[in-house]
């Protein structure tokens, strides 16, 4: 379509736009749009007397807060912290507190709308839900009278309703759900799995710790669970007398605040946790009697392994001091059991992360700090479906497979849990390995987050072969949302039904309920809502699967075994209370040696070789329950031996398969990447800020007022040789990886200009670039652009924002320095071996100043 | 009844940095980007590997000899006795005398309605017997806050505990500012601006090495 035909169709802010006619919102080429008249607000505080007060759930991050809103003539004025909440006791970070202007911004979707012109090209005409919902089921229909139903894909990020997603996959027989998991935390999740078997999260116990190892996490800015653990790490430094040690490449606000602060060389962590476990067996700091009654290696062969990594050979890896390590070990091993050794992305997100953290827990058996107080504990903080029960019927999970969804490359990234290998989705779909026929995406952010984003992520979003048919639900006209053919416009968390929750601090079981404070604007939709209203439409073999209402109505349904106290359901104390808590269970400490309780044991048979109670589960199939240890059937660790697993015959197996050469045991690999880097090449790291997530809150105006630009953190070792001050544009050059992943050819990949921050917060072998900012898209202040409505496409309703007109005091045409870069685009794609986490720290560059 | 006494006190080793208070405080009191009530300020000092962070978030020090009150040219901000300087928004004209004469930037002329505003201890919120929005969401309980008058309250207990560690932003000014701090506080105070509110630049990151700004450095987009 020709831009001036387009023009002639007639145009209006998205708020006045009439169903049939078109809007150009590609930022910064949108003309013509009428301003929505802005009524100049009168200065008025909240009235705490008469607001309405709603509970529910933040998701400015995957922490998920229980939050309280209250709504001013039906305006969401203000989210705080739900004092019921047991992980937050009525605190919320920046990030929560900045719900409201999600809610409000006034450059929000607000229709569905149908491309028209070529895909990307940012032309939309306004359609009815009627006709977006007809589409998307003779869609999915189609793929699925062809008889392949695995061409539809739901292609996630941070959704939380992946209960109802995974329904309506299972219904149209789909078992394409893909997510960013690989792009967040696999390997960390994967180590505590093969090690401890129960969980993928630890819960360590902060409050009542002595002493906290902490290899890699940004817990005071960016950690699943962020603000749930920071407090009690607060409370146990600051009342308890803890101490906080903290490995990170670079001066994080966690490194920044640790009462000592280590700069290893990226990829090495593993090898300082094997010589600090070198250390405590060597100076016999372990905790013998544990290591005897549940590891499932002997104390001799557990010597016999450590015996290489010796502080020394740590010290070459990581460029920290022997003796550092060694006075650590003590120091930790001495407040055992009171202590816990814990990772994240700076530790898994490596080629050898798997290893990393497997090595970072196994420290916690050393010294017996498992579910011990104070110590390294667990619980789930999932919302089952046995506790919250679905509507009936339920339908069931398909055969299928397709190496979309199970690359087989990466065995593990399915074993425990579907985590996906995420990454490498858009690489499999251009080299053909699966064909899509309907690609819906949600929360998802890429190409923003992702490896190769802005540039082979692109390139298939643009692809109409590979992707003949995209559906995108979003709150704003985000990059996703650029480049579909069917825009659905989300409600917000604020806006919407869902049960969630998270492993408790407080180590007893908890719920909380999200429900809508306000209703959302214009005609604004939960996905969730559109599901199920597309599998209504689905034909007599879908249809029975979503016979309720809306998504209200599956949340009150799997509500109906919460206990009612004074309420008149479960539903109604959620709703009221917005936090269900099991406070009458004991808490979850060393859950392991719990003993099986006699109706837990009829009809079990022991495995007198091995100690194993095995037992058929309701399916009728056989299955471990606990483990014969001091003559009492006891609950063990959910791992095939029941014991905690040093060695582990999954892995083995596991690596066996695709080639990669693995005993079984955590040993420290060496990164091929590092291995060969030459003195000009340096390591390039991403990292998060705390007022931001991935690619969703830059349209946030207070989030991005703190935070909008990205300058690359280098140490003046590094800038001073190449002539770098502050300020300086610098390009910078990366390379492909090398090893056992995706395309190892160690060629150059790509190119970017950006800015220099010259500082001392950074190894001087390392540069920094956080990954969540350089927004093209998501409204003004997203893209650091004053602009009224008239020359910004003003998507929203009701009165413009003045902050989106004029306040916005960081944008580059005002001499602010701007939205930032994106430096996903030439990052490479680089799944870790075996596992398929994203080695997103391993990246090798070189650099100039231009 | 006799009036509460409204006392704050910032216990630093606990802060985390996390902006918290002052987006909390930014979305209670609708204060305009550009335009601080309250902020939170960074610094880095020493030398590769041995560097530490530091924070300073900061409010109005509802001083007890106010600059502001005394520069008013209308009379318009008063302390009232439970120890909380406020505006009064219907005689303010806006001239911006307070401003200049604050040394701790905490006033600003809101650009859209025309008014002095600053930090008032969420004085609606103390009315609705809720605690003000930054102490209520901090995560760090770095903020204690309560009424001074009762010495059970948790800032008297506070103060009581660590009487001879706290110490107040540029005692030198003769202000009496009566928000306190336990920790380095004053390390950071050179940052924070006299004679105009926070610089909304004073986020950028250049911003937060305590080394003496070398050519370049301090901010170098933000002058471009
Ligand atoms: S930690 Fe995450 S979920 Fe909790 S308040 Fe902050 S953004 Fe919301
Ligand atoms: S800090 Fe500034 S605004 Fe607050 S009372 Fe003192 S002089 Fe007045
Ligand atoms: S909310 Fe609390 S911890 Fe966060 S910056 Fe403010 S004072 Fe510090």
């Amino acid at each position: 379509m020709k831009r001036r035909e387009f023009l002639r169709v007639g145009i209006g802010a998205l708020a006045s736009l009439p169903v049939g006619a078109c809007i150009q919102l590609t930022p910064g080429e949108s003309t013509n749009v009428p301003s929505a008249p802005r009524a100049k607000k009168k200065r008025a505080r909240i009235d705490y007397q008469t607001a309405q007060r709603t509970s529910g759930v933040c998701l400015n991050c995957s922490t998920v807060c229980g939050i309280v809103g209250y709504v001013v003539d039906g305006e969401l004025r203000k989210v705080a912290g739900n004092p019921l909440d047991p992980n937050t006791a009525g605190t919320l970070c920046a990030k929560g507190q900045s719900s409201p202007t999600i809610a409000s911004y006034a450059d929000r979707l607000i229709y569905p709308l149908r491309r028209v012109g070529k895909r990307g090209e940012g032309l939309w005409k306004r359609i009815t839900w009627e006709d977006a919902l007809e589409e998307l089921a003779q869609k999915i229909g189609a793929a699925r009278a062809a008889g392949h139903p695995e061409r539809v894909a739901v292609h996630v990020g941070r959704s939380r309703i992946n209960d109802v997603i995974t329904r309506f996959l299972n219904a149209i027989g789909s078992p394409v759900l893909l997510n960013h998991r690989a792009l967040c935390s696999l390997n960390k999740r994967a180590a505590n799995y093969a090690t401890i078997g129960d969980q993928d999260w630890e819960t360590v116990d902060a409050e009542r710790t002595k002493y906290l190892l902490n290899f890699g996490a940004n817990f005071y800015e960016a950690h699943q669970g962020a603000i749930h653990f920071l407090r009690r790490v607060v409370r146990g430094r600051f009342d308890n007398g803890a101490k906080l040690v903290t490995f990170d490449v670079r001066l994080s606000n966690t490194a920044g605040r640790s009462d000592e602060w280590h700069a290893p060389l990226p990829g090495s962590e593993g090898a300082i946790a094997l010589a600090i476990g070198h250390v405590i067996l060597r100076e016999n700091l372990h905790d013998a009697a544990f290591l005897e009654r549940w590891c499932n290696v002997s104390i001799e062969e557990l010597r016999e392994f450590y015996a290489p990594y010796t502080p020394e050979w740590a010290a070459e890896k990581s460029g920290l001091e022997a003796t550092t390590l060694e006075r650590l070990a003590r120091e930790f091993a001495g407040c055992k059991p009171r202590c816990a050794a814990f990772t994240n992305r700076g530790s898994q997100a490596h080629y050898n992360g798997f290893g990393n953290d497997r090595a970072v827990v196994m420290l916690n058996a050393l010294v017996g700090s498992l579910g011990q107080e104070g110590g390294y504990c667990w619980i789930s903080g999932e919302v089952s479906a046995t506790k919250f029960p679905p509507p009936e019927p339920v339908p069931p999970a398909p055969k299928l497979r397709t190496d979309l969804e199970d690359p087989p490359e990466y065995p593990l990234a399915n074993h425990w849990q579907k985590m996906r290998v995420g990454q490498i989705v858009y690489a499999y779909l251009q080299e053909r390995r699966a064909k899509l026929e309907v690609y819906l995406s949600y929360t998802l952010a890429s190409p923003l987050t992702w490896p190769e984003g802005r540039s082979r992520t692109v390139d298939v979003l643009k692809d109409e072969e590979l992707i003949p048919f995209h559906a995108c639900s979003e709150v704003v006209y985000s990059e996703t949302a650029h480049y579909a053919d069917l825009l659905l416009p989300d409600a917000t968390y604020t806006e919407r039904w869902g049960l969630d929750g998270r492993n408790s601090y407080e180590l007893q079981p908890y719920v909380l309920l999200r429900q809508p404070m306000t209703p959302p604007p214009g005609e604004a939709r939960s996905f969730a809502d559109v599901l199920i209203q597309v599998g209504k439409r689905l034909g007599p073999e879908v249809a029975p699967y979503f016979d309720f209402a809306d998504h209200e109505a599956f949340v009150r349904a799997q509500c109906a075994k919460v206990p009612q106290g004074s309420y008149a359901s479960g539903f109604d104390r959620l709703k009221a209370e917005g936090a269900w808590v099991e406070s009458e269970k004991p808490k979850a400490y060393a859950t392991f040696e719990r003993a099986l309780k006699p109706d837990e044991l009829e009809g079990s048979t022991t495995d007198p070789a091995t100690g194993i109670v095995r037992k058929k589960n309701a399916k009728g199939v056989e299955e471990a329950i606990g483990l014969v240890v001091g003559g009492v059937a006891r609950a063990g660790f959910k791992t095939p031996s029941r014991r905690f697993e040093v060695f582990s015959a999954i892995v083995k197996t596991a690596a066996a398969k695709v080639g990669v050469p693995d005993d079984g045991f955590p040993r420290y690999v060496a990164i091929p990447a590092h291995e060969a880097m030459t003195d000009e090449r340096l390591h390039l790291v991403t990292f998060k800020w705390n007022v931001h997530t991935q690619g969703r809150t830059a349209p946030q105006k207070y989030l991005t007022e703190i935070v909008h630009s990205n300058p690359l953190w280098i140490h003046p070792s590094a800038a001073e040789p190449r002539g770098i001050r502050t300020g300086d544009a610098v390009e910078l050059t990366t390379f492909r990886p090398l090893g056992q992943t995706y395309q190892p050819t160690g060629a150059e990949l790509g190119k970017a200009v950006v800015r220099a921050f010259v500082t001392e917060g950074i190894h001087p072998r390392v540069v920094a670039l956080s990954n969540s900012l350089g927004n093209a898209f998501g409204g003004r202040i997203a893209t650091a652009r004053n602009a009224s409505r008239e020359e910004h496409a003003g998507l929203g309703e009701g009165a413009d924002d003045p902050d989106l007109e004029r306040g916005i005091w960081w944008d580059a045409a005002r001499g602010g320095s701007g939205a930032g870069f994106n430096i996903n685009a030439i990052l490479p794609i680089q799944p870790t071996p075996v596992t398929g986490m994203q080695a997103w720290y391993d990246t090798v560059c070189t650099l100039r100043r231009v | 009844m006799t009036s509460p006494r409204y006392a704050m006190a910032f216990d630093l080793e606990r802060c985390t940095g996390c902006h918290a208070c002052s987006v909390a405080c930014k979305v209670e009191n609708e204060v305009p980007l550009g335009h601080y009530r309250t902020k939170v300020y960074y610094q880095d000092t020493g030398r590769f590997p041995k560097v530490h962070r530091s924070f300073l978030p900061v409010v109005c020090m509802q001083c007890a000899d106010a600059p502001c009150m005394k520069a008013c040219p209308t009379g318009s901000i008063q302390r009232g006795e439970d120890g909380i300087v406020r505006i009064d928004q219907g005689s303010c004209d806006a001239t911006g005398a307070c401003v200049s004469a604050c040394p701790y930037g905490a006033l600003y002329v809101d650009p859209g309605h025309q008014v002095a505003d600053k930090c008032d201890f969420c004085s609606h919120r103390l009315e609705a017997g809720l605690e003000p929005a930054c102490v209520e969401t901090c995560p760090g309980e770095t903020i204690v806050f309560g009424d001074a008058a009762d010495p059970e309250s948790k800032i008297s207990r506070f103060l009581a505990r660590h009487r001879d560690e706290l110490v107040a932003l540029k005692p030198e000014k003769g202000a009496s500012p009566q928000v306190l701090y336990r920790g380095d506080a004053r390390a950071l105070e050179a940052k924070v601006p006299e004679g105009r509110n926070h610089a909304p630049e004073s986020y950028e990151i250049e911003t937060w090495s305590a080394r003496a700004p070398e050519q370049g450095q301090g901010g170098a987009e933000v002058q471009r």
